[in-house]
């Protein structure tokens, strides 16, 4: 598995026209296909969870297709995977939604991937949900530690057609969460979550190491 | 606050409830109430026999077996029902308002809250049901906070009462799998589980919670396990007239019942059988395992000797001539709590 570079280029094209997922500002840009693997079940932060799904396979999605741009204000990402039965909403209790994040080192440089970070070195994830487009901002550090954190300038937008989803990612390249300042590779990862899967928390696919993100 | 573990229990006089639904609707009333909550009745009673409030809950798994977790499924939302439109407006303000009467709007339910009321078991003459109120266990042995894989869940070692950390809970509903008492609720709305927290602010500040100090058959008690003083131990620790709903799942319940007595059966002479009880014991077996013959024969033989003229300390402590001696030191009045303005 060969690490990819994102590039973030540069667009005329204004914010509206980034967030909609099949926009034409996306067409010029270079997709990277990066490869996803189930999360290691004997890491999964609950014994419960790990006796759960011992006879039940999880990280059904095998690969996302990721795209990055930017304006002269904001960074967007644009993910897109194979999704044939998607999950649009959490429409009961034991049901759940389809959902995709990027994850990085909260200082832009350097984790621990596998770990999620650790209380020295946090992540922060952007988080998408199907059946909502207010994305939001998760930090931890460790596996199990997840909580929500402030990130006011996220967006995102979602579309699925033709058994695939595209979710578009934008953020203010100046906003107190993670620094964007253009020139230097942001370690960059992944992940997506099955809904008809039961897939949650843990339990989704992942890149299982850092890409970078360069923006330009 | 010392670092010694406690447990707050709570113990419900089976023999006393009346079914009048006082507790769930206190209960409603304090904490559901939200957007997302609607559905949410965190204390319910529901009629024994029958299926339960959730839906068949009995048989959806979780808890442990051989001290190892057991697998369970989250109920689904119509396995809750509840949380329902009514037609108010037309009620209240239609033209023909007399003639309507009060009815769902939209899709019509077929399971609620208590669903099956008041349905029980057996034939005429000797039909039979109790009632029994459920809110979370605040187990010993919480599944639901062992199955957690967000690190949202703990039991507080002061109290015991079984939380969550709302902002750290990801819904992913593992909680609502591994709890065999089906007493955790997803609110959609903000895509988190919710559950009883035993009235926690109110029991900071000495207040009994809600369900128990509105309970109009002043069957509830509340205390520590281990006060010696509080009528929880006397009735789980000393007399053991107090027992667990289902401890055979394994997670160490603190909500007890004082299992119900109930009618004798009448014979076909229309004679009574002062040998049986109406409740058949294999029910009750069922409900609270087999320490609940004991409980009962206890219960009996005590009543007995109150019947007989003589006195009975355990008697007395069922009765319940004073409210307060229902709470331990949870008896302060909630209009005497001093509101922080938030």
């Amino acid at each position: 598995m060969t690490n990819a570079t994102l590039d973030a280029r540069h667009s005329p094209a204004n914010l509206e026209d980034i967030l909609a997922p099949d926009g034409s500002a996306w067409n010029e840009m270079t997709g990277e296909v990066i490869a996803l693997t189930p999360t290691p079940l004997d890491r999964q932060p609950s014994a419960y969870v790990q006796a759960a799904w011992k006879d039940r396979n999880h990280g059904a999605v095998a690969a996302v297709t990721v795209q990055a741009i930017r304006n002269d204000d904001t960074l967007a990402l644009r993910l897109q995977w194979q999704a044939a039965q998607p999950k649009r909403s959490i429409d009961d209790i034991n049901a759940y939604a389809d959902a995709c994040a990027v994850l990085f080192p909260a200082n832009g440089k350097d984790t621990d991937l596998e770990t999620m970070g650790s209380p020295e070195r946090p992540v922060v994830a952007w988080h998408w949900r199907a059946g909502t487009d207010a994305p939001f901002s998760v930090t931890a550090r460790g596996i199990g530690t997840v909580e929500r954190s402030a990130e006011h300038q996220l967006q995102a937008r979602s579309r699925w057609s033709d058994g695939r989803w595209q979710v578009v990612f934008a953020r203010s390249l100046e906003s107190d969460g993670l620094s964007l300042s253009g020139g230097t590779d942001i370690p960059i990862a992944f992940a997506v979550w099955c809904g008809a899967g039961s897939e949650r928390a843990g339990l989704k696919s992942h890149s299982p190491e850092f890409h970078q993100l360069r923006i330009n | 606050m010392g670092s010694k573990k406690r447990q707050l229990a709570m113990v419900f006089d089976l023999n006393k409830c009346i079914g009048c639904q006082t507790c769930s609707v206190a209960c409603k009333m304090l904490w559901t109430r939200d957007e997302g909550t609607d559905y949410q009745w965190w204390c319910t009673v529901n009629t024994i026999p029958g299926r339960g409030s959730p839906r068949d809950w009995e048989q959806m798994g979780g808890g442990y077996k051989d001290g190892k977790l057991s697998m369970g499924k989250a109920p689904e939302r119509s396995d809750f029902g509840g949380g329902w439109d009514f037609n108010y407006d037309e009620v209240f303000y239609g033209k023909s308002a007399e003639k309507v009467p009060l009815r769902v709007v939209g899709e019509q339910p077929d399971w609620g809250p208590n669903w099956d009321e008041d349905q029980g078991g057996g034939e005429y003459p000797n039909s039979y049901y109790y009632y029994l109120p459920r809110l979370c266990n605040h187990c010993t042995n919480p599944a639901c906070v062992e199955a957690c894989p967000s690190g949202a869940m703990y039991k507080r070692d002061q109290d015991g009462i079984v939380l969550r950390d709302e902002s750290a809970c990801q819904g992913t509903r593992k909680c609502a799998e591994a709890c065999p008492y089906k007493k955790i609720y997803f609110n959609h709305q903000r895509g988190i589980s919710q559950h009883c927290i035993m009235c926690l602010p109110r029991i900071e500040d000495g207040v009994a919670p809600a369900c128990a100090r509105q309970c109009p058959g002043r069957l509830v008690f509340v205390g520590y396990l281990d006060d010696e003083s509080g009528p929880i131990h006397k009735l789980v620790s000393e007399w053991k007239v107090a027992v667990a709903l289902h401890p055979e799942y394994g997670t160490k319940p603190n909500i007890f019942y004082v299992p119900p007595i109930g009618p004798k059966p009448i014979n076909d002479d229309g004679s009574i059988d002062e040998n049986r009880n109406r409740i058949p014991d294999e029910l009750l077996e069922q409900q609270f395992g087999p320490d609940v013959h004991q409980a009962l024969a206890t219960l009996q033989a005590e009543m007995a000797k109150t019947k007989a003229g003589g006195q009975s300390d355990l008697m007395d402590i069922l009765i319940v001539y004073e409210w307060k001696h229902l709470f331990s030191e949870f008896t302060v009045d909630p209009v005497d709590i001093e509101q922080e303005a938030n």
